[in-house]
């Protein structure tokens, strides 16, 4: 008799395989079911061979740069047509020359101030971004100081010196607390601070006390810097103050490409 | 006739033998290696940008959602889904876990991740969808139902069938995206640990009840979260492939209310109701990985809820009209 | 309608059961009525079917045939009305009903990706107590055994027509219904099944089947439902019914004239002209000027031209034509139900 034999065997097989497929799923959907519903927190304790062993911090020592960029929107590159910001610019730069570099990790946030870059230097993903450099880059205070621009738009009245100075102390302190934090995370590698610039310079009523702030906010940052090794300051303040209208972006705070390459090339004389 | 099985056997080799099953199992078969190749892709390219260190590459994604947290044209919805994964993936980081560990079962967790709610229950529409509409068309139907066995066993053997390939798709979807991703990156990784538990709230996510769970146990609650979802679209499917006398247009209904699901997912915030829609409930898995509900008030719970009540309703309507109505042509 | 002739079968009309009850009734349709929307498709249907004869289900397209027989499988629900096969209501208890029928509604459709034997076999297990031997019997029974592990799609209309049958078969019914089982048929196809429903009937089995061709109603059925515009005109033998319609009868005489003054003289026939004797278009076109059309009952022709010939008229040509089915209408209704 020429039963039909596939008929049979598609029978058994995917009736077999799909009763055995629908019990596992069904214990599946009640397993996701139970976990949502009655999640039991616990503390994860890694095992090195799961996700690999936490690789040795291995910075070049051939002279080549491993750039991070850690800070605010300066750093970020917030302004720039292409988005490159000084970090990026100063990489191109020095590879231009000869130099090996490469950008680790651009950490930069927009509108960040002090204290929260201080307290991101306890998460684990910045600590090992900066362990894996030899130059690292901050750019910070100017949110501080000038309240991210608000300064100028909010108030009628041109901020005093006195308004512009409020935040200093505090925010100096800051300052310090994160660039001893960032040697202490990664002792051998070198710290760039960004010193700021005035951008108001050239409206009269801010010209003032905004130059008068950012010098005394510089002269703050250079003291800290001064007594740690391994830190130094790019400043630009002189870059910008003639140059306010060549070298800002629309927005009339933030550098422009320009402005950006201008910072990148202190930078690449600077550490060359 | 009393045994329903000789029925479900009979629905079973007629899938097969119409090749409903192997369409399927093709669209998998061309569509995953061109998930997979766009996926290596992608990671060749973060290569190149971050060397092998996936903790740079994660702490650069962190920075960047947190960029975007702090702009004014970046929508509150964005925002919220944003705000979410930079503190998932800061919980990764904290304890030293790569949440996208390269390997094919990281791929098929994501995979499956994507697909749960359009693109496996496509292909199980291609199923459900033809089983009544087509003996009608056929005009097969006349055979069937002037056999000494009543309507109703007649359907229920039909959804029996149905559930069995709904199951059938689920698993197969897993195997052809294991073995072929695999191939590219890698067969291991089941034991890989997963963070569960996340618990997006107005404030935050809360934190309390993370626990980390093995890759494979992570997978295996996907795959029964996505076939109650297969079930429940299927059941629909099935429905209408009842009411519609034709095939192509009960797929058409199918397909245009689950395109306007994740339309309205990506939308539908402020229409709190659209809630109790079906289609806007089937990314069940989005409750595993921690993603934020589309629309306020969406709990495990309260999607299961709503997708029971659809399936249970469409079953109801599918029996009354199937043993009621005359078969007239 | 004339009740005057005496006939071998009993006459049974729509409204007047008197069936022998010595014979086992396998289908017996009482009143049924069928309402789709606000028509009435079935106005009353009643009709009973024996074991071992060949019910005829005879009526114009449009009737309500297909209506019918899709009630007689539980397809459609009747609005009133009851359907038994073999004691048991189709409708209440189809399981049990339907295991005595096999039947074809319309076209036999298979699935077509599936061989012949698949499709047996998925028939089979929606059917208690058919084996794998019984699947082969039905395909010898259809002579199918050649190509019975082909795929449907590649079989002719005949094969499939073979198939359908085979299909019916399987659960060695009681009652075999058959909607228009010479549709699409060639003519040795249609003598082959009119053999075939013979044999299948001799063994027993009853078989009913429609159609729209008097015709084939004509040489295959004992027994004949005429129906038209959803209700059952007149059931009964066959032979009786057609002889009871009027027999249109062409002479062609010499002398014209006096012959046709003969036939007038007789009182059973009735001289006709060409408008009031529906003859179909064909038949119209091959008369020649002087032919005489007549209603004549059959059992008077032959006298008829006894008396012709006594006469001294000259017989060139005598035709009896066969009854249409318009005409078979005419007979039982006496014109009121054709328009």
């Amino acid at each position: 008799m020429k039963s039909s034999k596939s008929s049979v065997r598609i029978w058994r097989i995917t009736g077999i395989t799909s009763i055995v497929a629908t019990i596992v799923l069904i214990g599946g959907f009640i397993y996701a079911i139970s976990d949502v519903l009655n999640p039991v927190g616990s503390t994860y304790t890694s095992d090195a061979t799961a996700s690999g062993a936490k690789p040795a911090t291995t910075v070049a020592t051939d002279g080549s740069f491993q750039i991070a960029v850690l800070g605010d929107s300066l750093a970020k590159g917030t302004g720039d047509d292409d988005g490159s910001g000084f970090a990026r610019r100063t990489v191109d730069l020095l590879q231009k020359n000869g130099k090996e570099a490469k950008l680790i990790a651009n950490l930069g946030i927009n509108g960040q101030k002090t204290a929260s870059v201080l307290s991101s230097l306890e998460e684990p993903g910045v600590q090992h971004v900066l362990k894996q450099s030899n130059m690292i880059f901050v750019s910070i205070g100017a949110n501080d100081l000038f309240n991210a621009g608000e300064a100028l738009g909010n108030t009628q009245q041109a901020p005093s010196k006195q308004q512009l100075l409020a935040n200093l102390p505090k925010a100096s302190k800051t300052l310090q607390q994160i660039l001893e934090r960032i040697a202490q995370i990664n002792p051998d590698a070198h710290i760039l601070y960004l010193g700021l610039y005035n951008p108001f310079s050239d409206l009269p009523e801010i010209r003032v006390p905004g130059n008068e702030a950012v010098t005394a906010w510089n002269t703050t940052a250079l003291n800290i810097i001064n007594s740690q090794s391994n830190m130094s300051l790019i400043p630009t303040f002189d870059l910008f103050q003639q140059n306010l209208n060549k070298y800002l972006s629309s927005d009339h705070f933030h550098p422009n490409g320009t402005g950006y390459e201008q910072i990148a090339e202190r930078v690449v004389q600077s550490i060359e | 006739m009393n045994s329903i099985w000789p029925l479900v056997q009979n629905e079973t080799i007629k899938i097969i033998k119409k090749k409903r099953f192997y369409v399927v199992l093709l669209v998998l078969l061309v569509l995953v290696p061109m998930f997979t190749y766009a996926q290596m892709r992608q990671a060749q390219e973060n290569r190149t940008k971050f060397g092998e260190d996936w903790r740079v590459e994660l702490q650069q994604a962190i920075t960047d959602n947190q960029n975007s947290l702090g702009s004014d044209r970046v929508p509150e919805e964005w925002k919220k889904y944003r705000r979410v994964f930079v503190q998932q993936m800061q919980y990764y980081l904290e304890n030293d876990v790569n949440p996208n560990e390269p390997g094919g079962v990281t791929f098929t967790r994501e995979f499956l991740d994507n697909s749960s709610s359009l693109f496996i229950p496509l292909l199980i529409m291609t199923i459900a969808s033809d089983l009544v509409s087509a003996e009608r068309t056929g005009g097969t139907i006349k055979m069937l139902l002037t056999r000494p066995i009543r309507r109703w066993k007649v359907l229920l053997s039909k959804l029996i069938t149905l559930t069995m390939f709904v199951s059938l798709i689920v698993v197969s979807t897993f195997i052809i995206s294991y073995v072929i991703s695999g191939a590219a990156f890698g067969y291991s990784g089941f034991n890989i640990p997963v963070f569960t538990g996340f618990q997006p709230g107005d404030t935050g996510t809360d934190m309390s009840s993370v626990h980390a769970i093995a890759q494979w146990q992570f997978i295996l609650m996907q795959m029964g979260l996505i076939w109650f979802v297969g079930l429940t679209v299927g059941l629909l499917a099935f429905m209408v492939s009842v009411l519609v006398r034709s095939t192509a247009a009960s797929i058409v209904i199918m397909m245009a209310a689950l395109i306007a699901g994740t339309i309205l997912t990506n939308m539908a915030a402020s229409w709190s109701t659209a809630k109790y829609l079906f289609m806007v409930n089937l990314g069940l898995t989005n409750y595993l990985s921690g993603s934020p509900a589309p629309i306020e008030g969406m709990t495990l719970p309260f999607s299961l809820g709503v997708l029971a009540v659809w399936a249970l309703a469409s079953v109801i309507v599918s029996f009354a009209v199937f043993t009621k109505r005359d078969v007239l042509n | 309608m004339d009740s005057k002739l005496t006939t071998t079968h009993p006459m049974v009309t729509a409204d007047s059961q008197s069936v022998s009850s010595q014979e086992e009734i396998v289908l017996s349709v009482q009143h049924v009525k069928k309402k789709i929307g606000k028509k009435w498709i079935i106005k009353d249907v009643t009709f009973e079917v024996k074991a071992g004869e060949i019910f005829g289900f005879l009526g114009p397209n449009g009737a309500g045939k297909t209506t019918t027989i899709r009630m007689l499988v539980n397809l459609i629900r009747p609005t009133e009305g009851t359907i038994n096969i073999c004691g048991y209501d189709v409708t209440k208890q189809p399981e049990k009903a339907l295991a005595y029928v096999g039947s074809i509604v319309e076209n036999p459709e298979m699935y077509p990706y599936l061989t012949g034997w698949e499709n047996l076999e998925h028939f089979a297990r929606m059917q208690p107590g058919v084996d794998e031997k019984r699947i082969q019997e039905v395909t010898e029974i259809v002579r199918l055994d050649e190509r019975i592990h082909d795929k449907v799609s590649k079989y002719s209309l005949g094969m499939r027509q073979r198939l359908g049958i085979a299909q019916a078969l399987l659960g060695r019914p009681k009652l075999l219904i058959l909607d228009e089982p010479t549709n699409g048929l060639d003519p040795k196809g249609i003598r082959d099944m009119r053999i075939f429903i013979r044999e299948l009937a001799s063994q027993g089995m009853a078989v009913f089947v429609s159609s729209h061709l008097l015709s084939e109603i004509q040489l295959l059925c004992d027994r004949v439902a005429i129906v038209g515009r959803g209700s059952v005109i007149a059931v009964g033998g066959v032979t009786e019914l057609v002889e009871d319609t009027q027999h249109l009868v062409i002479w062609e005489l010499e002398p014209q004239a006096q012959g046709e003054q003969i036939l007038q003289s007789i009182p059973s026939i009735q001289v006709l002209d060409l408008e009031s004797s529906n003859l179909d278009n064909d038949t119209a076109a091959s008369l020649r000027p002087h032919s005489i059309i007549t209603a004549t009952p059959e059992e008077y022709i032959s006298t008829t031209i006894a008396t012709l010939v006594q006469a001294g008229i000259q017989i060139h040509n005598v035709r009896k034509l066969s009854p249409t089915l318009e005409q078979l209408f005419l007979g039982v209704t006496e014109g009121e139900f054709i328009e």
